[in-house]
């Protein structure tokens, strides 16, 4: 009785240890990511091309939404604290972006089940991104008529670079599935 | 079943998926067509009606229409302030104000332009159609 309790308890262990590690090195890429991003000089406030949410993408189809949640977390935090921004404004847009598209991911995912692939999903969760975005930063930072008129150029950048993000995670995603395969 | 990651992450079928399903086209079209919306909704014909936002103490009191002239009397803090409207454009004739700032900034035309009458807590806005930027900060 007492012996099938402890082996329990070291079966949840030893998955909590495999899937921190997990969330560490996929975070780690992550935030790789998001800095190299932060570096590059953008054409139009606002916009940039989110590849740190291959990664979240990967995370979500391969192990599911809790680890891809707890990536995405760490990527907002530790990005934050690298590039300066923590607990600033973009921190908030950051956030809200981040919990937008977690939940438009969980939300299709689900209802899609295998019917939707990588490209489906990231255009959705980086449509859902963009409008928590604007939406927060209309309702408190600029309520002003012209961030509005500034929707549709950016809804267009989430589409296209969701479509490339989306690609780009359904080719690793290939590689990963034929090396496993192989193996 | 509600969770696809747990399926995936556990079996890896042998032969790969394409890399665009028949969802991911729907979800493709549903997006497009919403990203084309989005530029109906946000950068179409508006409506030409310019009106003067009038509010007291932060709170919207009444929108002049600027195609209708007249002369309004708007109750402040400290008493009456006169707000004229003639021939699209609006401006304070007269208020109870030591300065008289609000006066003597003028007619307002453009959208966006504010008058603003501070002891009587009165602001007058026009809004509608193009509005011009007084600040850009990038």
């Amino acid at each position: 009785m007492s012996a099938s309790g402890q082996i329990g308890i070291d079966h949840a262990r030893a998955a909590c240890g495999r899937d921190d590690r997990l969330v560490a090195g996929f975070a780690a890429l992550a935030i790789a990511i998001h800095i190299l991003e932060a570096a590059f000089p953008s054409p139009l406030p606002g916009v940039k091309p989110g590849l740190a949410n291959v990664i979240t993408l990967i995370v979500y189809l391969r192990h599911g939404l809790r680890l891809a949640i707890w990536v995405a977390a760490m990527r907002v935090l530790v990005g934050s604290l690298l590039v300066g921004t923590f607990l600033s404004p973009t921190f908030l847009l950051s956030v809200t972006g981040a919990v937008a598209a977690l939940s438009a991911l969980a939300l299709v995912g689900t209802i899609g089940g295998q019917r939707i692939g990588p490209v489906g999903l990231s255009v959705v969760s980086s449509l859902a991104h963009m409008s928590g975005q604007i939406s927060v930063a209309y309702l408190l930072f600029i309520p002003h008529p012209a961030l509005l008129k500034l929707v549709p150029v950016l809804l267009t950048a989430a589409l296209l670079f969701g479509i490339v993000s989306g690609l780009i995670a359904a080719s690793v995603l290939q590689i990963l599935r034929r090396r496993a395969a192989a193996r | 079943m509600a969770d696809p990651g747990s399926e995936a992450g556990s079996e890896y079928p042998a032969d790969p998926r394409p890399l665009i399903r028949g969802g991911d086209i729907l979800i493709l079209l549903l997006a497009a067509g919403l990203v084309g919306a989005s530029f109906g909704a946000f950068w179409g014909p508006r409506g030409e009606g310019e009106t003067a936002l009038v509010t007291v103490d932060r709170s919207v009191l009444r929108e002049l229409s600027l195609d209708q002239d007249g002369v309004f009397e708007i109750e402040g803090r400290i008493g009456l302030s006169t707000v004229m409207v003639d021939g699209g454009r609006v401006r304070f004739l007269d208020s109870p104000c030591p300065g008289r700032y609000c006066v003597h900034s003028g007619w307002l035309h453009r959208s966006g332009e504010v008058a603003a009458c501070l002891p009587n807590g009165i602001v007058v806005e026009v809004l509608g159609g193009e509005r011009e930027f007084d600040a850009i900060n990038l």
